[in-house]
């Protein structure tokens, strides 16, 4: 018997409102469900997760008000073929780039502060045997990223076989990982390889809007 | 329901049908007339699982102090009824090659019925209350129902995976299943077993591994399998973590006599070494 929420579902920040959120029994809390591609930021305690296979997941929140979120991004696998010219790096990097900045931007956009930043990092799972490893590729990167921002990670959850399942509270900073049976490798391969396709058909310009 | 299950099944009949060496070696198992040199023969009729008997006895699965050369040899050291376990298991592996899937590898599927089975019959033998080979084959048969909703219900069970991950992974898959289809896989591999009329210890621990309070004539055996499928998916993902497996019955423990914080670790780390030479042996890697 479900327990009935005992509280109204908290108002999304204007442009998140299509984020899908529900009820959770298990943490008694409501939480927004990520898919590839999105992000979500938040005022309120309320939880946010989503199931990584290669992709990556930063959670980044102001540790002194509570506020953050959490994005789920992987770098397209375009340029691969042709080899790592620097331009190709660039381009590749600047899908990754986007989903930094706007998640991080929307949070000192509502009120957290750049010193006060925590920053945790989780995904980048090796699941298809036998390939190049995009998911290493997406640790690095953010790895990267973070150091080149100033800012550090202060704990990760990344590489090896397993896709995972992430959920994390940008109130308390509290997150839970949760890897998964290889039963799941599939259905989130499937859908990595959509997420993939719609990145890499988008033409590329320094100002799109990617998310 | 139940008769959707029994459809469901007979939809695979012809697909996946019990190799000619099981059927014949389990005959002449259940006749006392038959004589060792009778099942030698019956073995020897089919090279693939000659091959394979030879590579298990000789494996470190038994540690047999002389090499194990011709299969009278391998029926009398191994024992007839461990034949019959043998025969069962190196067959259904590939009997299941007829039964596709795009939702999971066979090597994947695989890896946690051998994770299963190696740790089942562990259990078993710390239990010391029933026939440690007998619970091996079972755990490495629990899931094959999966196999079948995988082929014939591809939609369904890709749509079962979603609710699970949508539930934030919270929701067992069998409890998703039964909310998506009225059924859930342990009851269709039950029913597979019932079809292809295996021994019934092995119908009640595939019938009832979640469900373990059903099984009516063989609750020890069924309790051992569902406790091994929960630490098989610890060696699995590489956790102790109770809270990232599929909930263990208290019940199972206080059937099998055994102790939770005494067993699992060990039971676990032992699969996990082990797990590397099962796969070659049973599924011929």
């Amino acid at each position: 018997m479900a327990l009935s929420p005992p509280s109204r579902l908290p108002l999304a920040l204007p442009g998140f409102e299509h984020i899908k959120r529900g009820w959770n029994d298990t943490y008694e809390a409501y939480a927004a469900r990520l898919m590839p591609g999105e992000y979500y930021v938040t005022l309120h305690d309320e939880g946010i997760y989503t199931t990584l296979g290669s992709c990556i997941s930063a959670c980044i929140r102001d540790r002194v008000i509570g506020i953050g979120g959490m994005n789920h991004f992987m770098l397209p696998a375009s340029g691969e073929m042709s080899g790592w010219k620097s331009e190709h790096l660039s381009v590749i990097n600047r899908y990754g780039n986007f989903a930094m900045e706007h998640l991080i931007n929307d949070i000192l956009k509502n009120g957290g502060k750049r010193q006060n930043l925590e920053v945790k990092v989780f995904g980048g799972g090796r699941i298809i045997a036998n390939m190049t490893d995009v998911g290493m590729r997406n640790i690095n990167f953010v790895r990267d990223y973070i150091e080149t921002e100033g800012l550090h990670i202060v704990s990760e959850d990344v590489g090896d076989v397993y896709p995972r399942m992430v959920v994390y509270f940008p109130a308390t900073g509290k997150v839970r990982v949760k890897r998964l049976r290889s039963v799941h490798n599939n259905l989130i391969i499937e859908e990595e390889f959509r997420y993939l396709n719609t990145i890499e058909a988008k033409p590329v310009s320094g100002d799109i809007e990617l998310f | 329901m139940k008769t959707d299950i029994v459809k469901l099944v007979q939809g695979v009949e012809g697909l996946v049908t019990l190799p000619d060496v099981f059927v014949r070696i389990n005959q002449l198992i259940e006749n006392p007339d038959s004589s060792i040199a009778d099942i030698a023969q019956a073995v020897s009729q089919d090279p693939s699982f000659t091959v394979r008997l030879l590579r298990v006895a000789n494996s470190s699965f038994y540690s047999f102090s002389s090499t194990i050369d011709t299969v009278p040899k391998a029926v009398s050291i191994i024992g007839t009824s461990q034949i019959r376990n043998l025969a069962l298991a190196t067959a259904i592996a590939s009997t299941f090659t007829n039964l596709p899937n795009n939702l999971i590898s066979m090597e994947n599927f695989w890896r946690h019925s051998l994770y299963c089975a190696l740790i089942a019959r562990g259990l078993a033998r710390q239990a010391r209350k029933c026939d440690a080979e007998a619970v091996f084959t079972a755990g490495l048969l629990h899931d094959i129902g999966e196999l079948v909703i995988f082929n014939r219900l591809p939609e369904q069970a890709k749509a079962v995976l979603q609710r699970v991950q949508e539930s934030g992974d919270e929701l067992p898959i069998y409890q998703a299943e039964r909310q998506t289809m009225g059924f859930d896989h342990a009851q269709v591999g039950g029913e597979l077993a019932r079809q292809w009329r295996l021994p019934p210890m092995l119908e009640e621990c595939i019938g009832c591994h979640h469900d373990i309070r059903e099984a009516q004539r063989y609750p020890v055996e069924a309790a051992l399998v569902h406790i091994a499928n929960a630490l098989a998916v610890m060696a699995e993902v590489h956790t102790f973590d109770f809270a990232d497996v599929s909930p263990i019955d208290p019940h199972a423990w206080e059937l099998s006599g055994l102790v939770a914080e005494e067993v699992i670790e060990p039971a676990v780390s032992e699969a996990r070494a082990g797990i590397a030479e099962a796969e070659k042996v049973f599924l011929g890697k």
